[in-house]
């Protein structure tokens, strides 16, 4: 364990200081558990970390074991009670609100994303010791409908007013999230920052992420192709959302967070049939991919949802038109920058992948 | 335009807005939740006319006809009784209420008020199940069934409902009566109640909990029964849930005097099982030729019907023939798809059921503390 030198001037960057209570919801997650890791890494002394009642808590053991520090306090509940939520916020400085919905159904996860941070928002405005709130978002709220193929995907893209036409209950959820947080910030005075990191890489996920392709078929479709992949290594992530906590001046802002030298998907798929296992793939052109989707969708409708409207242009448009991303806001404002190279990082999940295939 | 109010806009709603969408004749103009984000976001997609967060506003200016109550069941008593005393007929999700007493007073009410009402129990308008049904009233099994078995498993381990209520010591499952069997062996008592004559049947239930969910720290929740049913006059019928069975079933087995039938609600298949004498070695061969002829036929409905898209799955299908059926008898004052003797029945079985249970159970340990 290395902490990392933060130079006692740089701590007058910081809204905070070390001694200050900061949450972190979803704790145990996946990159919950590295935002906490790299807290602790900061110097911080009380993290507070609140995780799901139903979830093992060894990741957070894990870390507590590995800083021998008392800095971790555990609260397992469930942020739809609103006892968990006063609990939570109970003199917190700074929350880095990870917990969201992962469920199937637009209910569920406006429930489990919107709700409970409405909730949440209620008990720390309640407490009145907040100084920032960082809402983790998702790039996946972007319309990329007015970016040509290949254009710039950033913070100043509009997000999609009309992802339930997506049937992407994930996205629906975390754009909810954001209003909530929005709302907050505009009637209640609420001091926020919103993060919205790519997709997360690294050991502890080995699954292909879906953006390069899919298996529903039976045989592995590659889609991604030619596009850039907005990656970010998780502890990268976790760092960025971390410096989106503390640095001085950057209330109300977006910030999307991927690494440098974004890899293209087919350069991806290749090293990961080299390095973790071989199987065959077929290249799906971007177009062809576009059709069978508006035909998929054009059928679902006919049908009045005989089969469900899964594949439909919006998603398809949202995940494999191909974009580029840029993180040099992320860079400008929070002064970050990613430690983990992307080839080190790749070669890390890699060799997480290969591990899980192995055991299998 | 059967104008259409939901309350309580959780997952099951958007399968009822999903259906009703789907009904000629049917609007959703008002949706309500006490939680004005979850109302706001189903009035969002469904493109409701009106949302609300409270339900005597939208009886009183939502302008509903036919409200569809899909909140957690404790409150399926009064909501039902507020909506028909405001002179809506009452659709109320599955489990219909608490326990027979409450049943038989919304019944009561509707019945003196002159309004319809009926509840969730979708798994009885399956394809299968449609057909079963026809096969019956043309006397196929040669009168009243002498013996059923009625099989209704449940997988623990997949479903995100069933992890979020496992992990959940206040999740409102957990505070039903009879638990995590109150929320979900309605599908399968309902099939065995159509066919019971008497109010009051005999039951002999036993449950207990698996092995499974004993390893993981929930000895407190039972999950497997099985149960014995005996009518006034002879017929009998078994009942088993499972949540350790493999597949998951979903059958449905009548046995009738003259011949008998298997809905396999599982794969939308109904079998005839004839009561045929082969002379010889003939019944060795014959009757496995009849089986395949019977296969072939059901694959050929099932495709069938999917080109003609009236293939939805099973309880989607199921949502919306018991609605269709429940619309017309509102509009045409035909008969209610479900009688409501099928629904107190069915309630008084479970009652009996869950009471037996209570009764079998030993103290177990307490659940893990919230917090640690």
């Amino acid at each position: 364990m290395n902490f990392y030198k933060i130079a006692n001037e740089a701590w007058a960057e910081f809204i905070l200081n070390q001694n200050e209570i900061v949450l972190v919801t979803g704790a145990n997650g996946f990159i919950g558990s590295r935002v906490v890791r790299t807290l602790l890494l900061y110097g911080f002394k009380r993290v507070r970390c609140l995780t799901r009642a139903t979830s093992n808590s060894r990741s957070l053991e894990f870390i507590a074991s590995e800083f021998n520090t008392v800095s971790l306090e555990i609260i397992k509940g469930n942020l739809l009670s609103s006892d968990t939520c006063k609990m939570a916020a109970e003199g917190v400085s700074v929350v880095f609100h990870l917990a969201a919905g992962i469920d199937k159904s637009f209910p569920g996860c406006v429930l489990n994303s919107a709700v409970t941070t409405r909730n949440l928002l209620d008990a720390l405005i309640e407490m009145k010791a907040l100084k920032r709130f960082v809402n983790i978002g998702s790039l996946a709220v972007y319309s990329n409908a007015k970016i040509r193929r290949g254009g710039l995907l950033d913070e100043s893209c509009e997000v999609d007013r009309e992802l339930a036409e997506r049937h992407d209950p994930y996205a629906y959820g975390k754009a909810k999230q954001d209003e909530v947080v929005l709302e907050y910030a505009r009637t209640r005075s609420l001091p926020y920052v919103i993060v919205r990191p790519g997709l997360t890489i690294g050991p502890g996920k080995a699954k292909i992420p879906g953006r390069v392709g899919i298996d529903t078929f039976g045989v592995f479709l590659h889609l991604g192709l030619g596009n850039r992949m907005p990656f970010t290594y998780v502890d990268n992530c976790a760092e960025a959302i971390v410096l989106a906590g503390l640095r001085k001046g950057i209330e109300g802002e977006v910030i999307n967070i991927v690494d440098d030298d974004l890899p293209r998907s087919s350069t991806f798929l290749r090293r990961y049939k080299k390095q973790v296992r071989r199987f065959a793939s077929v290249p799906i052109p971007y177009r062809l991919f576009y059709l069978f989707n508006y035909l998929w969708a054009m059928y679902s409708e006919w049908s009045e949802g005989q089969l469900p409207p899964v594949f439909n242009p919006r998603t398809c448009a949202a995940y494999f038109k191909g974009n580029t991303y840029s993180n040099e806001k992320a860079k400008r404002l929070l002064g970050w920058h990613p430690r983990v190279k992307m080839t080190e990082g790749l070669d890390r999940f890699y060799a997480y992948a290969r591990e899980v295939v192995n055991r299998k | 335009m059967i104008k259409v109010g939901i309350i309580g806009c959780g997952k099951v709603a958007d399968q009822h807005a999903t259906q009703i969408q789907r009904i000629r004749g049917a609007e959703i103009v008002a949706v309500c939740d006490s939680e004005p984000l979850m109302a706001l976001q189903m009035h969002e997609r469904v493109k409701a006319k009106k949302y609300f967060t409270n339900v005597k506003e939208m009886l009183e200016g939502g302008g509903v006809e036919v409200v569809h109550i899909t909140t957690p069941p404790q409150s399926h008593f009064q909501l039902g009784k507020m909506c028909l005393q405001a002179g809506c007929h009452v659709y109320i999700e599955k489990p219909f209420t608490l326990n027979t007493v409450e049943a038989e007073e919304l019944v009561s009410i509707a019945t003196q008020k002159g309004l319809k009402l009926t509840a969730g129990h979708n798994a009885q308008y399956t394809h299968a199940m449609v057909r079963m049904r026809e096969l019956v009233r043309k006397g196929y099994l040669g009168g009243k069934p002498v013996h059923m078995e009625s099989i209704y498993c449940y997988d623990l381990g997949d479903m995100s409902y069933a992890k979020a209520f496992l992990g959940d010591s206040g999740h409102w499952v957990r505070k039903l009566p009879g638990s995590l069997l109150q929320n979900i062996i309605s599908h399968g008592i309902s099939k065995i109640a159509e066919f019971i004559r008497s109010d009051k049947p005999l039951v002999i239930a036993h449950g207990f909990t698996s092995q499974f969910l004993k390893n993981i720290g929930q000895g407190d929740i039972v999950d497997e029964v099985r149960v014995i049913i005996k009518d006034e006059d002879s017929t009998t019928a078994y009942f088993t849930f499972s949540s350790q069975i493999r597949p998951t079933l979903h059958q449905l087995r009548l046995y009738g005097p003259n011949n008998s039938l298997i809905v396999d609600d599982d794969h939308q298949i109904v079998i005839t099982v004839k009561d045929r004498e082969y002379k010889s070695f003939a019944r060795y061969f014959l009757p496995p030729l009849d089986y395949a002829r019977q296969y072939l036929g059901n694959w050929s409905q099932n495709v069938n019907k999917f080109l003609h898209n009236d293939f939805h799955l099973p309880f989607d299908a199921g949502m919306k023939a018991l609605i269709e059926g429940f619309y017309s008898s509102v509009t045409n004052n035909e008969p209610l798809p479900l009688s409501y003797r099928e629904i107190i029945v069915t309630a008084r079985i479970m009652d009996d059921i869950f009471a037996q249970i209570k009764n079998q159970q030993t103290p177990t340990r307490s659940v893990a503390p919230e917090y640690v």
